[in-house]
């Protein structure tokens, strides 16, 4: 908390009995020398204890205490049911993404032996590359998006030392500020993430990325977005959108192949009265159906019609990987923040106590010695 | 035996029950599937689905996408889809009205192609919303 202030405050009322002041100071000294709250408090604020206003400031600063304690309490509520939401679209979205992943991969079997030319698996040599950056709405989320936009600095440097080109896609209101005060990077769009992620905010981060690709632009799509790995911890990744591998397979940066079919959920329980995160990893079965099956289609029309919605839920899922990943950012930084105020409140009225006990043991000293020079 | 219809959308399940019969408009013209109907995959268009279900015909607008039928199931997926019954006539009849003035006022190819898919979004909402078919 702000020591300057504090220090301005006493400053600002030099006159102010400051002779007693300080005897009062000397006189408790001995008592607060051992600090008998944690290190961490001590640490943040001088040992000397530099929390020496008046009463009226005190009580004031405890008020103002106790309501930011209030509000950050709030957001971390607000926060934690917001993490629920997230969790159950990520629930709702599965049995579609579980079946377009068996779909794609059957098909793909069947129409491994034949010469299939779809333009969004097309590897080309690559020339210019577009970064899809996610980031957050708002802040007060710790360092979430800050972490982010420091991956994507990473590698737009990264990009820059192999002399490639890039370009940038904007998602978010925080990475939509930092790109406009840059304006060195080269951005194509801007686009606002909504409270919750739907089909359609994906469908429009789909549809420019994917005319990007097709008008050969770019050659190559990358995705960054937030993992969301449990409550405290959230990795910013990299992931390769687009030439999409037919066989329904996300590569990472490195060429590390994750299998689409092996898909992972988080679920929010809670566990002994606190909020834990489960991550299930759940390998899709992908069963038989029958071999005969007929092509109501040219098998690239089929393609292309299952492309899109494959990179469509790609895209949403990583939306919501994000959100969930920001709001758990939030409620912990908010808990944080929640705990330092009840820490700062319960120095404060311990100082407060203190200094109104030795102001009236002070009156009374007074008012004995009065009436002893009376007598 | 019975036939069974999953729709499916990013989003949501739409629909997940048993059915008579469905039609379904493919990139290749409109298909009737009915019980034991011979494996198949298709792509979706953006068009109308019927249902029939008790001896009705319901409607329900599909914004393009895959099926695959087999087995006596059939799953849709799609990009979005809507019941008719959950349409606001009024409100889909402005959409299209609004879709119609953007395609005469479109420039360029890129525009014009995304213009005239809004307009078949909304006019396939508007024949989903209108009850007599």
């Amino acid at each position: 908390m702000s020591c300057s202030n504090m220090t301005m405050l006493v400053s600002s009322k030099p006159s102010l009995s400051d002779a007693s002041a300080l005897s009062f100071r000397t006189s408790l000294s001995p008592f607060q020398a051992p600090p008998s709250h944690s290190p961490t408090s001590a640490g943040s604020r001088p040992t000397t204890g530099p929390i020496q206003c008046g009463l009226r400031e005190l009580r004031d600063r405890i008020d103002s205490v106790k309501n930011t304690q209030k509000i950050t309490e709030a957001m971390k509520l607000v926060a934690a049911a917001k993490v629920r939401r997230a969790q159950e679209a990520v629930v709702n979205a599965r049995p579609f993404s579980e079946t377009l992943v068996e779909v794609l991969y059957n098909i793909n079997e069947q129409l491994q032996t034949e010469d299939i030319d779809v333009p969004l698996t097309k590897v080309r040599p690559v020339k210019k590359v577009a970064l899809v950056v996610v980031t957050g709405d708002r802040g007060l989320c710790g360092g979430f998006n800050n972490a982010i936009i420091k991956k994507a600095e990473a590698r737009i440097g990264e990009l820059k030392q192999l002399g490639l080109e890039y370009t940038i896609i904007s998602v978010g209101k925080k990475g939509n500020s930092y790109f406009l005060r840059r304006p060195y990077i080269p951005v194509d769009r801007f686009l606002e993430g909504g409270s919750l992620p739907t089909a359609k905010e994906a469908q429009a981060i789909a549809d420019d990325v994917f005319s990007l690709f097709i008008s050969e632009e770019v050659d190559k799509v990358e995705l960054l977005y937030t993992k969301f790995v449990s409550l405290v911890k959230a990795d910013p990744v990299i992931h390769t959108l687009l030439p999409l591998s037919p066989r329904g397979e996300i590569c990472d940066i490195n060429g590390v192949c994750v299998d689409a079919a092996e898909d992972e959920f988080f679920r929010l329980t809670t566990r002994e009265g606190k909020l834990t995160v489960e991550r299930d990893v759940v390998r899709t079965k992908t069963e038989e159906f029958s071999p005969i099956l007929q092509f109501e289609q040219d098998p690239v029309q089929i393609l292309d019609a299952l492309l899109p919605l494959y990179l469509n839920s790609q895209i949403l899922r990583s939306l919501q990987e994000s959100l969930a990943s920001e709001l758990a950012a939030r409620m912990s930084a908010m808990s944080n923040a929640t705990d330092n105020a009840v820490e700062l409140k319960k120095n404060l009225s311990r100082v407060y106590n203190r200094e109104r006990q030795a102001k009236i043991t002070g009156e009374i000293l007074e008012i004995v010695a009065g009436a002893n020079a009376l007598t | 035996m019975t036939l069974n219809l999953c729709v499916l959308t990013p989003n949501r399940i739409v629909w997940d029950s048993e059915v008579k019969e469905i039609i379904l408009s493919t990139n290749s013209g409109q298909i009737g599937v009915l019980p034991n109907h011979a494996p198949a995959a298709t792509a979706v268009d953006i068009g109308i689905l019927r249902i029939r279900l008790n001896g009705q015909w319901l409607r329900m607008a599909l914004m393009g996408g895959f099926a695959r039928i087999g087995n006596n199931k059939i799953t849709i997926l799609v990009n979005d889809a809507e019941k008719g019954s959950d349409i606001d006539p009024q409100e889909a009849q402005k959409m299209l009205e609004l879709a119609e003035a953007n395609v005469r006022k479109a420039e360029g190819k890129r525009q014009t192609i995304e213009a005239n898919l809004a307009l078949r979004r909304a006019r396939t909402r508007v024949e989903a919303s209108n009850a007599i078919s």
